[in-house]
């Protein structure tokens, strides 16, 4: 079988020690910097010591956040009670004339949009992918904000299956303060206490609108994914 | 690119020709400054960047040295959430195993995300010959598929083409609007392939990277279209090299930061997924059968290579390319290569043979920028040393170089057979001086693409006599 011709080779192949030489290269720093110990821990600590700082308290977390979201041209709106959070919505859908729009089955998602007056498709059980690519918007809950990089991390649990936080030309996220992280190694550490192994089969950073820039460099947003990303926080 | 069987007479066929093209060199050059300045902004946001790229290689060198159990461990964790694994040791091999997929599923469209592995294999051309339409759903991908040519740059296909040929091209295969305008452009292909994706039976991708204590794939993209590619269609089949592997799902929070940051200057690509197994029994959408295809295909040669295994933690970002001197002048397609500058350089010789391609590692200004640049540290300029070491070892140097080696050796170790050398080379220059530049010049070969200054008026061992 090939699994073990395959294997067999990376075996062989590895019973000649790498060259001290070139292993050495790699681990030296020209500038004489700090280096962590080698292994796994020393690369989690590395994603808060070396990466870009957001600092530890929510507001500083919320500050970088909003910093990197207008980079991104992420729509992030920090209200203070789910109220708030409904009227947004109310304001989002006057404002792009929403008729239908995708939601899931999470308590979150559902408080915020039960006053709408549109047309809902829930993508919690079998749906179909033509109806939901109809919808105007895709409304979905997250697992954790991540400062250090202005992310949404999603899973299929989370945000209603794979496609409704793609397939609509907008996305809106709604989160509780309480879910902002620091680093992705936060997130990746919040799901693995969640699932408890059994990982769900989709998990994604979510950074911004779709966009591409394959022509001429020129920054293009909604290349296939959404158009615009729309972040509801709520800070109670 | 030219149709030439021998891939050095065609590197310089065409080197030569696109080095003559200043107009697309300056376009080429003008791209990548743009390039490097938002990378140089985000860099500096990092704490310490220097360092994270130590400790970004580490979990690269973790994940080689240890490849038998990680591989092993990544195939058996998929495989207990339902994916099915194929190990496949060639080309031949990756390309029946999605060929048997596709017509078990009696199958008409494929969908693909980017994948430079697909084009290792070519897939695409063998999946056309058998019938089945297969749409690249990647922007600058798409644009390069309806030329009908190969990707410039393994990260931006399309990045030597101007909007207006884009135009052209968009008008004379999809029938669209007369605009210049990337927007517009970009929302024509979008409409194109939106109902693909909804029509698509097989949706195939790459991975950038493959955990191996979780059973899951990660692929960083910004479009959104490998996340569509592996969310509608029934069936997810995803191609990726042996060598893709990292220990763990945390090593990600630090190596998708470093592969945005250098390889297009984002601090975070727009979309990061990990896919572990097709729809679960309490999941209400994504594929019903996932296929992970591992391909060998000479890599387990490169990491047969104590020194040269290094090479094999590339996480091909593409920064190596877009620094490169070379590259920038010679352009992606003289290459000839499935992957592009140094890194290319460096690798095609242990997967195709070092005879038909060592003349890589000599396209090579031996600057080192691309060492200095790679987020994983990757010793890429000394390789391409050690790949012309290893030429001249295995008796590969061509004769003409063997005479002169010997010719060198002789005059080196006679002093003064030196200084007859050097004294009649002065005369020879200044003998010739009326006909240089014209073609009965006897060095007219060497000196057409370089300078030969006068020689100095005293030798340096004239001089360090006078100086006492
Ligand atoms: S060799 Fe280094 S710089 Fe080049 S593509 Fe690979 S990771 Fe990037």
């Amino acid at each position: 079988m090939s699994r073990d011709a395959i294997l067999g080779r990376v075996r062989e192949a590895l019973s000649v020690k790498t060259d001290a030489h070139v292993r050495e290269v790699a681990k030296k720093s020209s500038h004489s910097l700090p280096v962590l110990a080698n292994g796994p821990d020393g690369r989690t600590q590395a994603v808060k010591e070396f990466l870009p700082f957001v600092g530890d308290s929510l507001e500083d977390h919320i500050a970088a956040f909003k910093v990197l979201s207008e980079k991104l041209q992420t729509e992030f709106i920090v209200v203070p009670t789910i109220e708030e959070a409904r009227q947004t919505l109310e304001r989002l859908r006057q404002q792009h004339q929403w008729k239908r729009i995708g939601v899931h089955d999470h308590e979150l998602v559902q408080s915020c949009v039960d006053q709408l007056q549109v047309e809902f498709l829930n993508t919690s059980s079998n749906y179909d992918a033509r109806e939901l690519e109809k919808c105007d918007v895709g409304v979905s809950g997250c697992d954790a904000l991540i400062a250090q990089t202005a992310s949404a991390l999603v899973t299929n649990h989370s945000a209603g299956g794979r496609a409704l936080s793609v397939l609509p030309p907008h996305h809106v996220v709604v989160a509780d303060a309480s879910q902002m992280v620091t680093t992705m190694a936060d997130g990746f550490a919040l799901i693995r206490e969640k699932h408890d192994e059994k990982w769900p089969s989709f998990i994604s950073f979510i950074t911004g609108p779709s966009r591409t820039a394959d022509i001429e460099r020129v920054l293009v947003l909604g290349a296939h994914g959404p158009k615009k990303l729309t972040i509801i926080m709520i800070a109670a | 690119m030219s149709q030439s069987t021998n891939p050095t007479t065609q590197f310089q066929t065409d080197a030569n020709r696109v080095t003559a093209d200043d107009d697309r060199r300056s376009f080429l050059r003008s791209s990548l400054r743009g390039y490097q300045t938002t990378r140089t902004a985000t860099q500096e946001r990092f704490l310490n960047y220097e360092s994270a790229r130590i400790a970004a290689g580490d979990a690269k060198w973790e994940a080689i040295e240890n490849l038998d159990t990680y591989l092993a461990q990544f195939a058996d964790k998929l495989e207990a959430r339902g994916a099915t694994v194929h190990w496949c040791n060639d080309s031949e091999e990756a390309r029946s195993a999605i060929l048997e997929i596709i017509k078990k599923h009696d199958a008409q469209s494929v969908i693909k995300s980017k994948c430079m592995t697909t084009e290792e294999i070519h897939l695409n051309d063998l999946l056309e010959k058998e019938g089945f339409e297969v749409v690249e759903s990647d922007l600058g991908e798409f644009i390069v598929q309806l030329r009908e040519e190969a990707p410039y740059h393994f990260v931006f296909p399309a990045m030597h083409l101007k909007k207006e040929e884009i135009n052209t091209l968009f008008q004379e295969k999809l029938k669209s609007i007369n605009t210049n305008d990337p927007e517009e452009l970009t929302m024509v292909a979008r409409e194109v392939l939106r109902q693909k994706y909804l029509s698509a039976d097989i949706g195939i991708s790459g991975a950038n990277f493959g955990v191996a204590e979780t059973g899951m794939i990660s692929i960083t993209e910004n479009e959104g279209n490998a996340r569509l590619t592996t969310s509608l269609p029934k069936v997810h089949i995803s191609l990726m090299g042996i060598e893709k592997i990292i220990p763990r799902l945390e090593d990600l929070a630090l190596l998708l930061p470093m592969l945005a940051t250098a390889g297009t200057g984002q601090h975070l690509t727009c979309y990061n997924s990990q896919l572990g197994g097709p729809r679960q029994e309490d999941e209400s959408d994504g594929p019903v059968e996932m296929h992970v295809v591992l391909l060998d295909n000479h890599r387990t040669r490169l990491l047969a290579d104590p020194e040269q295994r290094d090479a094999l933690r590339c996480i091909r970002c593409g920064a190596c390319l877009n620094v490169c001197p070379i590259f920038k002048n010679v352009g992606g397609h003289t290459y000839g290569t499935t992957y592009q500058g140094p890194i290319g350089s460096v690798i095609t010789p242990h997967l195709r043979g070092l005879k038909d391609w060592k003349h890589l590692s000599h396209s090579s200004s031996l600057c080192g920028a691309c060492s200095e640049t790679c987020p994983v540290k990757i010793d890429l300029h000394h390789h391409l040393l050690r790949n012309r070491r290893d030429a001249a070892g295995k008796g590969q140097g061509g004769i003409g170089e063997k005479i002169l080696m010997v010719g060198f050796t002789i005059v080196m170790r006679r002093p003064w057979l030196y200084r007859l050398a050097g004294g009649l080379g002065k005369l020879g220059h200044v003998l010739t001086k009326p006909i240089h530049g014209t073609r009965i010049d006897p060095f007219y070969a060497w000196k057409k693409t370089r300078d030969l200054d006068d020689p100095a008026k005293q030798s340096f061992k004239q001089y360090w006599k006078s100086r006492k």
